[in-house]
């Protein structure tokens, strides 16, 4: 599976998406995507890239294409 | 109390640390051992504690006041993929200083290791908790952080603040079935509080129902019963353990 099929996964897993629009995915533009949601994406992402955030990107992980800069920090590339 | 259960400590060479492993390996669970520096003595020590109790207790070095090492350490932590049972952050300083003779600088010292560096612990293993959908956070306080005294701005208002973060944090992790409790020591027979004068520790001492300091264990046994199940319905609570002192 590719960075960008796991990243897509992640996202579909934890907001129980079917075929979203992924680049107009934000922070509470999707009714799941709420703080709550928020963590379980982390979780979910972290798990996937065996990686750990820091809490500032955590904060700042507002969308879908945010989230593909920040895991840049992390040596992920999608 | 806590068969098969993993417990990361924190501040484990400390007297209430070190105490808290072996009571923890006493009651079956296993230990992630954290402290500032390797000595043969700690390592020793965990060695023979793990081996009388027949669990397993790993060290851990980090700074509390590097947050990168910090994270290393818990993301090491997270790679064995074993279930965190517990987190207790046993880890502290402690001044005394009256008000007019604390410096900012040394006040956020103090902040830095009592508070901040407990609050990013927490977070990071808090994620992890989150995602097995239960834990027990224990952060060890103080009754100073509850009574006032003269000379403990420092280290009363850090232990108060982190009570005040364990309600509050405890609110949020309560859907993730997660539970946190302070605890909050009186003087106990440490190193840590060897360097309080004579006549200061007498005072206290007077001041309390039981007329002595506690020994390390009666405070881990405190901690287990936080860390366990058998607190289970128990989250946001400061459990005193100071002989009589506070309300006696």
């Amino acid at each position: 599976m590719t960075n960008l099929e796991k990243y897509n996964q992640a996202f579909c897993e934890t907001f129980e998406l079917a075929n979203p629009d992924f680049d107009s995915l934000q922070y509470m533009g999707v009714e799941q995507w709420d703080s709550v949601g928020h963590m379980s994406l982390v979780a979910a992402l972290e798990d996937a890239f065996d990686i750990m955030m820091d809490t500032d990107d955590i904060i700042d992980f507002s969308s879908y294409l945010k989230g593909k800069e920040i895991l840049k920090k992390y040596e992920v590339e999608i | 109390m806590l068969k098969n259960k993993n417990v990361i400590v924190t501040g484990a060479g400390g007297g209430i640390g070190l105490a808290t492993v072996n009571k923890i390996a006493e009651n079956g669970g296993n230990v992630w051992a954290c402290t500032r520096t390797k000595t043969e003595q700690f390592e020793q020590d965990l060695q023979n504690i793990a081996n009388q109790y027949g669990v397993w207790i790993k060290a851990v070095y980090f700074d509390m006041t590097n947050e990168s090492q910090m994270k290393t350490a818990i993301k090491e932590i997270s790679l064995e993929k074993r279930s965190i049972d517990v987190l207790v952050n046993a880890a502290g300083t402690v001044y005394n200083g009256m008000f007019t003779m604390t410096s900012i600088s040394k006040l956020k010292e103090v902040f830095e290791v009592n508070y901040f560096e407990q609050i990013y612990i927490m977070q990071l293993v808090a994620r992890l908790m989150m995602r097995q959908k239960k834990g027990s956070i224990v952060n060890v306080a103080s009754v100073s952080g509850i009574e006032t005294t003269e000379g403990k701005l420092a280290y009363g208002s850090s232990k108060a603040a982190l009570i005040y973060a364990s309600k509050t944090i405890s609110k949020e992790l309560a859907q993730y079935n997660i539970r946190v409790n302070a605890l909050a020591p009186g003087l106990t027979d440490t190193k840590m509080n060897k360097e309080i004068p004579d006549a200061d520790l007498q005072k206290v001492l007077d001041r309390s129902s039981m007329k002595r300091m506690a020994n390390p264990e009666e405070i881990a046994n405190a901690i287990v019963f936080l860390a366990s199940d058998q607190s289970s319905f128990m989250t946001g609570q400061v459990m005193v353990v100071d002989g009589g002192r506070l309300w006696s």
